[in-house]
């Protein structure tokens, strides 16, 4: 009994010890599979590196942690979040989230310029992925490769479409106004005008991207615009699809490591993201998320290479769009949405 | 019962009438104040908690909504956004719509079910009442999925009818304001039943017994004696429902479709994606509005059925 309460009394003050010395490290980030392939790529690698222990918090989307962080002032309980560019942008003008320097975060001198300048400050860019065309094979006999093919007579009643609440649909927008002869910042009226048409010939809308795989999943839609890393997941998966990038380009979903200022392991956080920018991170992570960097130097298998956004010219042929000019159109744009694509759909 | 009779008081002394405040003279006046704080403590904790964390917030939301964001001063400009808006009107209006046909729905299914369970001796009685809350034990989400299941194109339902043959098309019973009701009406109804429950078990039975007794119908009975006497329960069943209906997100969410916008999935938005948390509290008030005057009207409403059903 003895013994019992000496152990027990060791491991609480061994917990403390840890705590008092800030070595606990709170990573809020996606579930799922995404959870598994984090811990295996980066978060045991940066424990076993550093001596540490990170407590990984799968619970919210990233516009719910972004919620969370402007709710506390920025003091939302955890030290790094996963969150997407045009939230860093915001939560860095707002003052919620650490400004991130090279001398704190030495890594980010070797991502691509363009790339950090889209994210700001506060985001450090540790992963991309573009707006792909995910098809099913046993459907397609040659593989589309334009963004209009969406709107073959074939594919009507078989396409499903993000709700304005996914940024898919913005940006999706944003590329339609590029392919019909407007441009994906100002004239952007013939993105809506191509999107009504588009959800004429769709099933609906779906807002999760778990459900809207399902639909190809299934076989109920036989083609959707998806994010290639998603997608790859999807294809390695078993299921009978496969995906391109349309030959008129696309647009990234340019995903962030973000500190909140008040994090209370701010020291660690920010080692974590530069462990996680550092160059067999990104690797690791490109192998295993199958997404792409921007990181131009890292080196991955010819699949990856083939398939994903990992080189200078790879990196020079996306579609940047201009994130504050989106984030102040936005509410606009959902109001067009929701007069101009969703009643169009059947 | 001693402040409804009260004391009438003039400057120097006091009437003594029959209440705890008779006793209550100039000099008793330490008496009447410990009085009062036996009262009174007991609401203190409950009405501190509701002070912290609902009158505060609620304040901060008003506030909020008067401040735009770039605004330097207070503005009505998301008000006017609000109601200029034919988007967000119409938003306003199909949670009404919502509301009351669900309001209606679980009134109409709950009302039954309260009867066998007030007035039954069946040993099914156990079972009906558990049966009547069992759905409460289960998450919202998980029952509103279930739902899914059943009333989409490729579900249980619309699958049935096409492999019998009865249908070539799926019927349109999800992702619309059919999908929606159905799903909250199956969330609400425990609620429903509890609430008219309690009044019917208000009922004297020999009431009933009585009227059967000089002749009367189990209709007339119903019509003229139980239905009356629970008026405060319908009354209060509906506006339970109607107010958990308004302000339900993801049954509407799930269920509506893209395009079926209440003002609760349009907050989450408005919060989550577009973060403009000014307009979001706009419409949150709005809401708030909305249910406090439907509350009073039905209140007003409960008045004049009870006066009219009873004299």
């Amino acid at each position: 009994m003895k013994c019992l309460f000496l152990a027990a009394s060791a491991a609480v003050l061994s917990g403390a010890a840890t705590i008092a010395h800030g070595q606990e490290l709170i990573v809020n980030s996606y579930g799922g599979p995404y959870e598994q392939i984090i811990q295996d790529a980066i978060i045991k690698p940066f424990e076993e590196q550093f001596g540490v222990s990170v407590i990984y918090d799968a619970v919210g989307s990233s516009q719910q942690d972004y919620a969370k962080i402007k709710a506390t002032n920025g003091r939302p309980g955890f030290d790094v979040v996963v969150m997407t560019a045009s939230q860093s942008l915001e939560g860095c003008r707002e003052g919620l989230l650490e400004p991130l320097s090279a001398e704190a975060v030495p890594n980010l001198a070797h991502l691509n310029a363009a790339i950090s300048a889209v994210a700001g400050e506060c985001g450090a860019v540790h992963e991309l992925q573009y707006l792909a065309l995910l098809y099913r094979t046993d459907m397609f006999e040659e593989a589309p490769t334009s963004w209009t093919d969406l709107y073959d007579e074939r594919l009507d009643n078989r396409i499903v479409l993000p709700t304005f609440a996914n940024i898919m649909a913005a940006f999706l927008t944003q590329l339609m106004s590029s392919v019909h002869g407007g441009d994906i910042d100002n004239n952007i009226d013939p993105g809506f005008e191509a999107m009504a048409r588009l959800a004429a010939q769709s099933i609906g809308f779906e807002q999760a991207s778990a459900i809207l795989e399902s639909y190809i999943r299934d076989g109920r839609v036989w083609a959707m615009p998806f994010w290639d890393g998603r997608a790859q997941l999807l294809v390695d998966s078993g299921a009978p699809v496969d995906y391109v990038l349309p030959k008129e380009g696309s647009i990234p979903l340019i995903a962030t490591l973000n500190v909140p200022v008040g994090a209370d392991n701010k020291e660690l956080a920010l080692q974590f993201v530069d462990f996680f920018l550092e160059k067999t991170s990104q690797e690791r992570w490109v192998e295993g998320y199958k997404v792409g960097s921007a990181r131009a130097d890292i080196e991955v298998s010819e699949e990856a290479r083939a398939r994903k956004i990992t080189t200078p010219a790879d990196l020079d042929a996306l579609l940047l769009p201009d994130l504050s000019s989106l984030a102040s159109n936005l509410s606009a744009w959902g109001m067009r949405w929701e007069r101009e694509v969703v009643p169009a759909a059947r | 019962m001693g402040h409804a009779l009260g004391t009438r008081s003039r400057p120097g002394r006091s009437v003594v009438t029959m209440s705890s405040i008779t006793l209550a003279t100039n000099r008793g006046r330490p008496f009447r104040t410990s009085n009062v704080l036996r009262q009174y403590v007991p609401l203190l904790p409950p009405s501190i908690l509701l002070l912290v964390f609902f009158a505060i917030p609620m304040g901060m939301m008003v506030g909020l909504s008067f401040h735009p964001e770039g605004a330097s001063t207070a503005t009505l400009a998301n008000y006017e956004r609000f109601f200029t808006d034919d988007f967000t009107l119409a938003g306003l209006g199909r949670t009404v719509l919502m509301s009351g046909l669900v309001a209606i729905c679980v009134t109409v299914m709950a009302y039954p079910v309260a009867y066998f369970l007030a007035r039954s001796r069946s040993r099914w009685r156990a079972v009906v009442f558990a049966l009547a809350i069992a759905p409460e034990l289960a998450g919202v989400v998980l029952r509103t999925y279930g739902w899914l299941i059943i009333l989409e194109d490729q579900g249980f339902i619309n699958s049935g009818l096409m492999w019998l043959g009865l249908i070539s098309e799926p019927l349109p019973l999800a992702k619309n304001m059919f999908g929606v009701v159905v799903g909250l009406t199956h969330v609400i109804l425990p609620f429903g039943i509890l609430s008219l429950l309690t009044s019917l078990q208000g009922v004297d039975p020999s009431l009933e017994k009585s009227a059967q007794i000089l002749g009367a119908s189990r209709i007339s009975v119903l019509r003229h004696i139980v239905v009356p006497l629970t008026v405060p329960g319908i009354v209060s069943s509906m506006l339970l429902a109607f107010t958990m209906s308004a302000s339900a997100y993801a049954t509407p969410a799930i269920l509506g479709g893209a395009d079926f916008k209440v003002l609760a999935t349009m907050v989450y938005e408005q919060v989550l994606f577009y973060i403009d948390w000014s307009f979001a509290a706009v419409m949150a008030n709005v809401l708030l509005v909305m249910m406090l005057i439907i509350a009073a009207i039905g209140s007003r409403l409960e008045m004049r059925l009870h006066k009219k059903l009873h004299f």
